[in-house]
């Protein structure tokens, strides 16, 4: 062995090299293990995203594309009122998706999470909730259709009720069945982080805080709140991310009333259309980049696995 | 505060409405596709209880005017493409995690990077996809592009799962195997495999179930060939009859029975932990 | 066999080990002795090749082991807390090494059953062997631990504070147990602890550790009767510290008093600071005014109370400086004395018994503890 001979000869070179040599095979050991995914998601995640915002300054014509640059398409992207009208109908619906599922999301995971003192029921209540998630997304959507058309589930207990006269039309095909299918969709994503972290906290310390007489509102604001943040953090983000990608339930629900820029990209990529396409995709890319760095930044994402 | 009774009594009566929200569509749903057929609608009333429509899916009926749903094939291409994915997926997971556990320079950008891939819309990624495939000149299959386009959006969730593990996983136990002078390698094979089963069960499970639904992803990513959830969205555009009521009971009972199953494993890999910790109780 | 030379290894600029060199023979029992953030662990663990030094080198029977890994340098580590493999019954645990080893596995079953076996029954765990590990106890896990390292004969043999986590009784048992197993074997042990009295009950050589670096090497009753600096003294529990100023004239002036210094030191120049000890047990108390002999040394103190302890007493007084001292009296030896509590005695010892040091040694370990 040369390096044996060496350390004989240079004690410290020797030294150097074999504790250099260590700590190389460590370093190739890491990298190995990180390659395959590493070039997994450069080449097919952060390529196709470069390549996307590339094709958005390509030339449209009719029914194809080549490569020399333009602005052609970023500019009748902003000045075309119907497409401007999708992007605000996508950051309204968006708002209000996020704000429904909050309200209605976190007052469910705050009672599992803190209310339900047997852990049986807690975990059960808790699968209850997140079960959803493993059944098919396209049948969850497709199942608001018998439930809200005018001749749909609600408007006749609503008549049987009595409260109601004549059917509501308004639920189906509206932006209003887009929003209700969204939130029962997305709402487990934040029940779940939530009622996770919820459940989390140290009941000893809500006993501490009652016996030194803080009130109920007192304890939510300094002790729940900013505890379960992270999973409103988290919750959040999963629910942006699927709600800005959304296309399918407003085509299937909205009856083509609501387009989002997911469904303007489905359409435009069905007339081949890519670099409009393109367009419209780097928009909402920039829309989500902001959101989830905002929110990251309440919370370190890393520290809470 | 969990003493409230009147909070209590609220947030009670607030869950159970919850549930009702979440829940009824799904038993609507799966009351209608007993309607009966060919001519009853996919609405309220119930003519009478039949099981035509779930007849119809295994083209069990004489042909009508409602065109049985294209599932055949499609439900093969679902379920290989998402048990390759959950298997490519859980190895990538887990190697990934496993390179974790040493501090290296760079793991802040390779964590934002392998997340990055549940944290962008899904229609982004196989737009993207789809024009790579494009400029490349290769062709947009579902054992292709959609393959790498679904391990993209599952393999994060493996990554996340399997860094959950080890994270509480004690190391000083695979230290131990080697200096008994077995290879980091066996040692993986009989010690830590064994010990992080549980977290591989369950990123086979996410990237399984994430793959077998994948929607967005597949739709710009796939070639003619069409997965599951591809023939289903085929059928929106057109007007949907109670087949696809009857196909939408099946698959969650399919969905529920693949959750049993892991229910069940999970339950026999830690019962024997259970069975061991009660005996000591005894004794 | 062993030599450590040099090794020096940081986590971010603090010196885990700051230059050890050391080097161990064939078949020794080496005990280490270091409180916690002493650099043991370390050391163990750079051993064994979980850590890799950033400097200096670890060679087994003449083979450079820095670039060597863990599994291929025939050294075996039982870890403080056991690491057994939770999955695997007490038989899997110990046949692992010998069924899964990188170069000698041994394949044939009968053979892995019988030194299994043997290996159990060396550590009193024979009927033990289809147990699950949590069906066992802390001084159990201790031995399968034991056994299973052992089975596969490694070269050298590292504990990592291995009776650290057992009951009192026990660890008297596991002492003579360790001797017993490492006189059958022959296997080169080297165990570390932070306790002095095992320390200094279990090794042929003792190591004491401290900041990184090696303080004395030394037999065990080497260290106890001279240690080499006032920070081996104070880990050895067993001195009354002192600090002061050597008077010229063969005398110590402490905050309490001057004492007669040994007359081996009594050259030490005029006012050089000093640090000055007496063993607890060197000491005898006599009333207040009583002569002294020519070559004894004595401090005024007040007692306070007394401590027993089986066949040891121990008394607390307090100096002029309001210092508390011990002074311990084996009771096999003679009667207990009753003493008043406030009132005054003498403390004497044979003047040669004290150790002097210069006191740079007490002044860097405590500008060290400020840092700290």
């Amino acid at each position: 062995m040369s390096t044996t001979t060496q350390a004989e000869v240079v004690p410290m070179a020797g030294e150097a090299a074999s504790s250099g040599r260590a700590a190389r095979r460590q370093a190739l050991g890491s990298w190995m293990l990180l390659a395959p995914g590493v070039i997994w998601m450069t080449l097919c995640l952060v390529l196709p995203m470069l390549m996307m915002i590339y094709v958005s300054f390509w030339t449209q014509h009719t029914f194809s594309i080549d490569s020399t640059l333009t602005l052609d398409s970023w500019e009748a992207f902003f000045s075309t009122p119907t497409y401007l009208d999708s992007l605000l109908t996508t950051v309204r619906l968006w708002f209000i998706t996020l704000a429904l599922i909050l309200a209605i999301g976190y007052p469910v995971a705050v009672f599992i999470g803190l209310f339900v003192r047997n852990k049986t029921l807690q975990t059960s209540l808790l699968v209850l909730c997140v079960v959803p998630f493993w059944t098919s997304f396209l049948i969850r959507v497709v199942a608001w259709r018998p439930m809200l058309g005018t001749e749909g589930a609600v408007n006749i207990i609503l008549l049987k009720l009595g409260l109601i006269q004549q059917p509501i039309e308004a639920l189906l095909f509206t932006q209003y069945s887009v929003v209700i299918g969204m939130v029962q969709i997305y709402v487990v994503f934040m029940v779940g982080p939530v009622a996770f972290m919820v459940s989390r906290i140290d009941r000893s310390l809500i006993e501490a805080a009652r016996d030194l007489g803080a009130s109920t509102a007192r304890i939510f604001f300094t002790i729940i709140l900013p505890l379960s943040l992270p999973g409103i953090v988290v919750g959040s983000i999963f629910v942006s991310v699927m709600v800005l990608g959304e296309f399918a339930t407003p085509s299937a629900l909205s009856g083509g009333k609501v387009n989002l820029l997911g469904n303007i990209i489905v359409t435009q990529v069905g007339s081949l259309k890519w670099a409009f396409a393109s367009v419209c995709g780097v928009i909402l890319t920039v829309l989500m980049a902001v959101t989830v760095v905002a929110l990251l930044r309440i919370v370190n994402l890393r520290r809470e696995i | 505060m969990e003493r409230q009774p009147i909070l209590r009594g609220l947030l009670t009566g607030w869950t159970a409405l919850f549930l009702v929200f979440l829940y009824s569509p799904m038993v609507v749903l799966a009351i209608l596709s007993f309607q009966s057929g060919p001519e009853g609608g996919p609405q309220f009333p119930i003519e009478h209880w039949s099981i035509y429509w779930y007849r119809q899916l295994f083209n069990l009926v004489p042909a009508s005017s409602v065109a049985p749903l294209p599932l055949g094939g499609a439900l093969l291409r679902s379920l290989a493409l998402a048990l390759t994915t959950m298997v490519v997926s859980t190895v990538l997971g887990t190697m990934t995690a496993q390179a974790f556990r040493r501090h290296f320079r760079g793991s802040g950008v390779v964590f934002y990077l392998v997340v990055l891939g549940m944290m962008v819309p899904g229609v982004l990624v196989g737009l993207g996809m789809a024009l790579t495939a494009n400029y490349v000149g290769i062709d947009r299959t579902w054992w292709g592009t959609v393959f790498l386009v679904h391990v993209v959006y599952t393999y994060p969730f493996s990554f996340l799962v399997m860094l959950a593990i080890f994270n509480r996983f004690d190391r000083s136990v695979e230290e131990a195997a080697w200096s008994l002078g077995v290879s980091p390698v066996t040692t993986f094979r009989r010690i830590t495999f064994p010990l992080i089963f549980p977290g591989v069960l369950s990123s086979m499970l996410f990237a399984f179930t994430l793959s077998y639904d994948e929607f967005p992803r597949t739709l710009f990513a796939s070639g003619g060939d069409l997965t599951l959830p591809l023939a289903i969205y085929g059928t929106f555009s057109v007007e949907i009859h109670p087949n696809l009521f009857a196909f939408g009971v099946l698959t969650t009972l399919f969905s529920f029975a693949l959750l049993a199953v892991y229910a069940t494993l999970m339950t026999l890999s830690v019962r024997r932990a259970r069975r061991v910790a009660v005996q000591e109780e005894i004794a | 066999m062993l030599e450590i030379a040099s090794v020096t290894k940081r986590y971010g600029g603090q010196a885990a080990l700051d230059g050890i060199s050391l080097s161990v023979g064939e078949g020794a029992y080496l005990s280490l002795l270091g409180p916690s953030g002493s650099g043991k662990s370390t050391l163990l663990r750079v051993l064994a090749g979980y850590e890799t030094p950033d400097a200096g080198q670890v060679t087994l029977d003449g083979r450079n082991l820095n670039a060597v890994p863990a599994h291929e340098r025939g050294i075996g580590f039982v870890s403080q807390g056991f690491a057994l493999f939770p999955h695997l019954s007490v038989f899997d645990n110990v046949a692992f090494g010998l069924r899964y080893h990188a170069h000698k596995p041994v394949r044939d079953s009968a053979e892995t059953r019988r030194r299994v076996m043997e290996t159990l029954e060396m550590v009193g765990l024979a009927d033990y062997v289809q147990r699950e590990i949590q069906q066992l106890s802390g001084g159990q896990k201790q031995r399968v631990a034991l056994a299973r390292t052992l089975v596969v004969r490694p070269r050298l043999c590292l504990l990592d504070e291995p009776l650290g986590a057992l009951d009192a009784n026990l660890r008297q048992r596991m002492t003579v147990e360790l001797r017993r197993i490492h006189a059958a074997l022959g296997i080169t042990f080297f165990h570390v602890t932070g306790n002095e009295m095992e320390a200094l009950a279990m090794g042929d050589r003792v190591v004491v550790l401290d900041q990184g670096r090696i303080l004395q090497v030394d037999a065990p009753d080497t260290v106890y009767n001279r240690p080499s600096s006032i920070a081996v003294a104070r880990f050895l529990n067993r001195y009354n510290l002192f600090s002061g100023r050597a008077d010229g004239q063969g005398g110590i002036a402490t905050a309490a008093g001057t004492v007669a210094a040994p007359r081996l030191c009594e050259q030490r120049q005029h006012a050089e600071n000093v640090d000055f000890c007496i063993r607890i047990d060197k000491i005898r108390v006599q009333p207040e005014g009583e002569a002294l002999a020519e070559d004894e040394a004595a401090l005024m103190a007040t007692y306070i109370a007394s401590e027993f302890s089986g066949a040891i007493i121990t008394h607390l007084f307090r100096l002029a400086d309001e210092r508390v001292v011990e002074v311990e009296n084996h009771l096999s030896h003679r009667r207990p004395t009753e003493y008043d509590a406030g009132r005054r005695y003498s403390l004497v010892w044979p003047r040669d018994e004290g150790l002097v040091f210069p006191a740079q040694a007490v002044t860097r370990e405590a500008t060290a503890r400020a840092a700290a």
